[in-house]
């Protein structure tokens, strides 16, 4: 019995939660002549349907540039975005189309990309915060593959963009702590399989479309060791990001 | 005894002083405010806003998924592979994609004409790989089925790079890929991939870069 009485509760919730879902959808009012349905999020799917002027249209939901939308009378397609952005609020105001994120201050990235590493390949990966548009928390976590080892670094630091507003190419600097996991494959084995390290760092980005970005670097690292000896690795890499 | 005369006699001095610097600025006349009797209003204005909070759209350029197919590798035969993928549309042509498989390799030829030789030890055997790609669409379009029905779809290139983890040994492998993305509905698709991981070993004697091919088939949802 209580089961069953959980059940239908949960039911119940699913239910109102189907509802809520329902209605959440945006509502626009089409003000250009007419606006165009394709079949498929892409600039060469045929136009199958137009909705009129003066006509409601619901967005479903958005993949890359286009909206998926509801005519009045049922039909579904897909919509460009700088039509959709022509449409209305039912209140007069302009269709809440987010616009691009601003390339000179955009908060997130998150890209991966190609590297040398103490002249080994290497794969990277990077996450970055923006504090300011200039000043940046990133956190890099890569692997190293060596003829004798196979290193996996993970390093946080702070980067600092010269000229955020420089478009195709702004200089930057950073610095910060690493931590580096060797894996031996090839004996002898290295006598500390794993440091802390510290690094300086010059690069750059730039922007490539929508929100699509470059970004290189080179990064000197000073390895903290037991052995009393000063160590020293160099790295240069070219990363493709995503930035919102 | 004289310093602390003197020093009552400062002290003295210092607070006629600061009363003299004080003189000036008496506090304001008190003002015996008269209360006004506020009238009482005739309407009392209820107005509730209504708070429009405009739904906002959701974006669905993620796509995650799982495959399996028969996975090539040289020297070692073909074999069962099975998984993982994820993906972000970055815009209609590009896209951004991470791959993660498991497979395990059979034998050589030189192991199974002498069964007594073994290039490598069974757990070696676990072919395991990751990749990150940069993915192209160049050709979308639509596909028929009958009169009735049009699937969208896309041809699309891949190239990225990652470890492949053979022979207890971390590779740094390229891999070049080209695939069908079939979306049966606008979030679900199916995936037809054929994918080249090329990494250089000298497990068979001599250093040479070696082709290991997959032909998957795999089933990702869009979110």
């Amino acid at each position: 019995m209580r089961r069953l009485l959980a059940l239908v509760l949960l039911l119940q919730t699913l239910h109102v939660g189907l509802a809520d879902a329902a209605e959440k959808y945006l509502v626009l009012v089409v003000t250009d002549p007419y606006l165009e349905m394709h079949s498929g999020p892409g600039r060469g799917f045929p136009v199958v349907y137009v909705i009129g002027r003066d006509e409601l249209v619901t967005v479903l939901y958005s993949r890359t540039d286009w909206y998926k939308v509801r005519a009045p009378r049922g039909q579904e397609g897909w919509v460009r975005r700088a039509d959709l952005a022509r449409t209305l609020l039912a209140s007069g105001e302009p269709a809440p189309i987010p616009p691009y994120p601003d390339f000179a201050s955009h908060r997130w990235e998150v890209g991966a990309g190609y590297g040398v590493y103490n002249r080994e390949n290497l794969v990277t990966t990077y996450a970055d915060f923006g504090l300011t548009s200039s000043l940046d928390v990133e956190f890099v976590l890569q692997q190293a593959f060596g003829t004798l080892d196979n290193r996996y670094v993970a390093s946080l630091g702070l980067r600092h963009t010269f000229i955020p507003e420089w478009k195709w190419f702004s200089p930057t600097a950073g610095m910060g702590a690493a931590y580096q996991f060797i894996q031996d494959v090839v004996p002898p084995a290295p006598l500390q399989n794993n440091n802390e390290m510290a690094y300086v760092s010059l690069g750059a980005r730039g922007f490539i479309t929508r929100r699509f970005m470059w970004r290189a670097d080179w990064r000197h690292y000073v390895v903290f060791n037991n052995q009393n000896v000063y160590e020293d690795l160099e790295e240069w890499k070219l990363d493709l990001a995503v930035f919102f | 005894m004289e310093i602390r005369l003197s020093s009552i006699l400062l002290v003295a001095a210092l607070l006629s002083g600061c009363s003299w610097f004080h003189r000036g600025n008496k506090g304001p006349p008190e003002v015996v405010a008269e209360e006004t009797q506020a009238e009482p209003s005739i309407v009392e204005p209820q107005v509730t806003r209504r708070v429009v909070k405009t739904p906002k759209i959701k974006a669905k350029d993620f796509e995650v998924g799982a495959y399996f197919g028969a996975l090539s590798i040289q020297d070692f035969g073909t074999n069962p592979l099975y998984g993982v993928s994820a993906a972000y549309h970055v815009s209609e042509d590009i896209f951004l994609a991470a791959y993660a498989a498991r497979s395990k390799a059979g034998t050589t030829s030189l192991e199974d004409v002498f069964p007594d030789i073994t290039v490598v030890s069974n757990s070696g055997r676990q072919f395991t790989y990751y990749d990150l790609d940069v993915g192209y669409n160049v050709l979308p379009g639509e596909i028929f089925l009958g009169r009735g029905r049009a699937f969208n779809s896309a041809l699309y290139v891949t190239v990225g790079m990652g470890d492949v983890k053979f022979a207890d040994k971390d590779q740094f492998a390229l891999n070049f890929g080209v695939g069908e993305r079939l979306l049966i509905t606008d979030w679900l698709a199916i995936h037809l991939d054929v994918r080249d991981h090329i990494f250089e070993t000298d497990l068979t004697g001599r250093t040479k870069n070696v082709d290991n091919i997959e032909a998957t088939l795999g089933l990702t949802v869009f979110y």
